[in-house]
């Protein structure tokens, strides 16, 4: 089976700090892969020369056989790769719906109808309607984004994702700042998802329980390098691991 | 609901107005729906994209310049007039505005300005054609097509601005509820989300800009006939900025609330400059009071307290 | 063209580059301080003109002027912020922005109504008047004091910035704002100092400018214009950058001047325009 994503001695040197090295990765379609690390381990910079919001200094991404490389953001979320963001990234000023919807959007295309375009707003209005329903937002459909709790920004943020029918979804700590009963909630959303729309899945996150309860596979980062990368099991009972990382937080 | 009623008032009352308004009131009316047009394109960049430009009197100048050239020389209808002068200035904002659009919030708003200076320049300095600072007079009101009726009287011509005005806010509010109208909302926004949802907003900042500047040339082109002149003082900073204050005082992003800022603007202006030749400086406060106090404008204050209530 | 023209064009463009220094470093200090873009920069700058105006012709005396003005004009821009700008900084930046223009306007229209529409010149003192001959040429005194001046007031914005336990603390609060927080409640107090600092030195500006250019309506937003174009050519918030600005914005006006007489304006454009397509952030602006 070939990879879905690859990364081939990736890097990204910002000045003289050297932010990722030689990250060479490959992510299966299926498959759910949490990535980990200290903090400025380098692990948000990785995701975004993944994602294409930043242009690497070295490597290559390839995505379904294709090099991206030389693509920018937009051009790579056609081809089917969405994201989320550490800081939740969501349109404030604008409904929970026509935030999922503008997601469908412009993925969709179309964009340019300047004037009517009435069938096609009621097609992406339903698919983003779809996806609300899929995390429990339908109700909140009308509010304002920017009223909504912070828990249920992080879910709407994945929603849009989810949305756009990506082939791969980056989610960039989707637990951050969650309360446990509401981390707990949107790890069962993440393993829905995964499971319902067969996406392969890229995972940044910290809170180990929720690594360790969802990933097939895990690839470790220190100071912007691969160190280990393995099953869940593998890594636990890995020293190096423990000592750059685990460690640290125990 | 409400607003459907409050339209259709309005619709009333730009109909009756010729034969309730005196002579001198129904020119200041037509007067403020030319400036009403001009500040409802700024809402198009500014309210719905969240791209302040500090020089959008430079459409409106070469929507002036190009209708009063075609009128004066080659003594066309007025709807070949209007359709040249917004053309003109749609044409001129596709380079400043490819490069505006590579610059963000503060550095577009320094980029529009600037560009918008050098237009003016250039209306000042090539005498050949605009007639330099003194600018080009005696535009006529010509006729509505050829071999037609003429539209010179104060009526016909009012009927012609609050036809295009009217028409144009028909077409603006059709454009922001658009597939496309939405995206510039979203650009607005959060541009790096925009970004990473698969599109680049660089061909829309750009592709709104061209339009916004198209309905400023399509005012200032009504402008040259309905005041029978075009002169540098048209394209100047002073009017893009008061462009910005009709917006703010009549509500950012609701594009009726601009029309009505511009009428609120102008009469104030007009009030004041009964008493004294130095009203800028009262305007001039009265837009920093509003900027500080009310920085929903009059309507958008207005929507928050109706549904508040 | 001859040596001694280009002398001759060499020093003018210096000359124009002091004064557009002089400007464009406190629009850029405020925006690195402040995060505003003032509009209302250029008429301060206006302001020093004509408050030299007054001042030379009330002590019969430049030099005094050129030292009394500068904080006078901070002074005054110093209460205009704690009394307005100070209240939104909360708000997107383009109110901001909006706000300065309003305040752009009112001062306008008041140096109207105190000093009239028409242009007043400023005599130079005794000492700048005539020319030196150099290279061949005759060159008015008073440019070479420009280009003297703004070399000597670089050279001290420098030496601020760099050498001072002030200098640090505005340096590292524009390089990072959210330094800006850690000064806890001394931001406010900051911002206002800033704020009348740069506009000192645009005041700086103008009562120099005056004995060349003389005092008159619209000289504020014509060189805020040239400004502009100098922090997008160096890079807004950057001190080097708007030197280096000053110095190629002063060069092609100068140049242009002399080459495409009805065209001067373009040259500038088009310097601007190359730098936006090849570094859209400026020679010495930070990437966002």
């Amino acid at each position: 089976m070939t990879a879905l994503l690859e990364t081939r001695e990736l890097g990204r040197a910002f000045g003289a700090l050297q932010a990722v090295t030689d990250v060479t990765l490959a992510v299966e379609p299926g498959e759910l892969r949490a990535i980990i690390g200290p903090n400025g381990a380098g692990k948000t910079t990785l995701f975004h020369l993944i994602s294409g919001l930043l242009p690497p200094s070295a490597g290559r991404v390839v995505f379904r056989g294709e090099d991206v490389t030389a693509l920018g953001a937009p051009a790579r979320c056609r081809r089917g790769l969405s994201r989320t963001f550490q800081i939740t990234s969501i349109f404030p000023e604008l409904s929970v719906l026509e935030n999922v919807r503008i997601a469908v959007q412009l993925k969709a295309g179309g964009n340019f109808r300047l004037l009517g375009g009435r069938a096609q707003l009621d097609a992406s209005e339903r698919r983003a309607r779809e996806s609300l329903a899929f995390l429990g937002l339908e109700g909140r459909a009308d509010e304002l984004a920017s009223t909504l709790p912070h828990g249920d920004q992080r879910l709407l943020e994945i929603a849009m994702a989810v949305a756009q029918e990506p082939e791969l979804l980056l989610l960039d700590e989707p637990t951050q700042g969650l309360s446990p009963e509401d981390t707990t909630a949107t790890v069962g959303v993440i393993r829905q998802i995964a499971k319902a729309r067969h996406l392969t899945i890229l995972l940044v996150e910290h809170d180990m329980d929720v690594v360790f309860d969802l990933a097939d596979r895990i690839t470790v980062l220190h100071f912007g390098r691969v160190i280990a990368e393995g099953a869940p099991s593998d890594i636990r009972a890995n020293a190096e691991v423990q000592q750059a990382y685990l460690g640290t937080v125990a | 609901m409400r607003g459907r009623w409050l339209g259709a008032l309005a619709l009333v009352a730009l109909a009756v107005a010729p034969w309730a308004l005196a002579r001198h009131q129904l020119s200041l009316l037509t007067d403020l729906l030319i400036f009403g047009l001009f500040a409802l394109s700024l809402d198009l960049i500014m309210g719905y994209t969240g791209m302040v430009s500090f020089g959008h009197a430079a459409y409106f100048g070469l929507g002036a310049y190009g209708s009063a050239l075609v009128l004066i020389h080659f003594e066309q209808p007025i709807p070949v007039a209007l359709l040249a002068g917004a053309l003109l200035a749609g044409v001129i904002a596709v380079p400043v505005g490819w490069f505006s659009t590579r610059a963000r919030e503060i550095y577009f708003a320094m980029l529009t300005l600037a560009f918008a200076q050098l237009l003016y320049t250039v209306a000042y300095k090539w005498r050949d054609l605009t007639g330099g600072s003194d600018g080009i007079a005696g535009v006529p009101k010509t006729t509505l097509y050829w071999g037609g009726p003429s539209v010179a009287g104060p009526h016909a011509f009012y009927a012609v601005v609050a036809v295009s005005v009217v028409l144009s806010l028909i077409v603006c509010r059709a454009l922001v509820a658009s597939p496309f109208g939405r995206a510039l909302q979203a650009i607005r926004e959060n541009e790096r989300r925009f970004i990473s949802l698969g599109r680049d907003p660089r061909v829309f900042k750009l592709t709104v800009f061209v339009i916004a500047a198209t309905f400023a040339g399509l005012a200032g082109a009504l402008f040259a006939p309905f005041r029978g002149f075009a002169s540098p003082e048209v394209m100047f900073w002073v009017l893009s900025g008061q462009g910005l204050m009709m917006v703010i005082t009549g509500g950012i992003g609701t594009l009726v609330g601009p029309i009505i800022g511009a009428m609120v603007f102008i009469l104030i202006q007009e009030i004041l400059s009964s008493y004294t030749e130095h009203w800028m400086i009262f305007t001039g406060a009265i837009f920093v009071l509003m900027v500080i106090f009310l920085p929903g404008g009059l309507v958008g204050t207005a929507r928050r307290l109706a549904t508040r209530a | 063209m001859s040596v001694a023209n280009v002398v001759e064009q060499l020093l003018n463009a210096l000359a124009l580059a002091g004064l557009l220094f002089l400007v464009s470093a406190g629009l850029s200090l405020v925006f690195g301080i402040l995060r505003v873009v003032n509009f209302a920069h250029g008429v301060f700058y206006m302001l020093g003109a004509y408050f030299g105006v007054t001042s030379v012709a009330v002590t019969g005396w430049f030099w005094p002027s050129l030292l009394l003005v500068p904080p006078v004009v901070g002074v005054v821009g110093a209460m205009l912020e704690a009394s307005t700008l100070r209240f939104i900084y909360r708000r997107p930046p383009i109110y901001q922005l909006l706000l300065t223009f309003g305040l752009a306007l009112i001062l306008e229209e008041s140096v109207r109504v105190v000093y009239g529409p028409t242009a007043l010149g400023v005599e130079p003192p005794a000492l700048l008047q005539g020319a030196v001959e150099i290279a061949g040429t005759f060159y008015p005194r008073y440019r070479l004091f420009l280009v003297v001046l703004g070399l000597a007031v670089g050279a001290v914005v420098w030496l601020l910035l760099t050498k001072t336990r002030t200098g640090l603390v505005i340096r590292a609060v524009a390089q990072n704002s959210e330094m800006a927080d850690c000064l806890g409640a001394d931001v406010t107090r900051v911002r206002t100092l800033v704020f009348g600092a740069a506009c000192a030195l645009a005041g700086l500006g103008g009562v120099a400018a005056a004995p060349m250019t003389t005092a008159y309506l619209g000289m504020g937003i014509s060189v805020i214009v040239d400004a502009f174009v100098v922090v997008v050519i160096g890079g807004l918030g950057s001190i080097p950058g708007s030197m280096a600005g000053s110095l190629i914005v002063g060069a092609a006006q100068t140049w242009g001047a002399f080459y495409l007489p009805e065209t001067a304006m373009v040259i500038m454009y088009a310097v601007m325009g190359a730098i936006l397509i090849f570094r859209p952030w400026g020679l010495f602006g930070e990437e966002e």
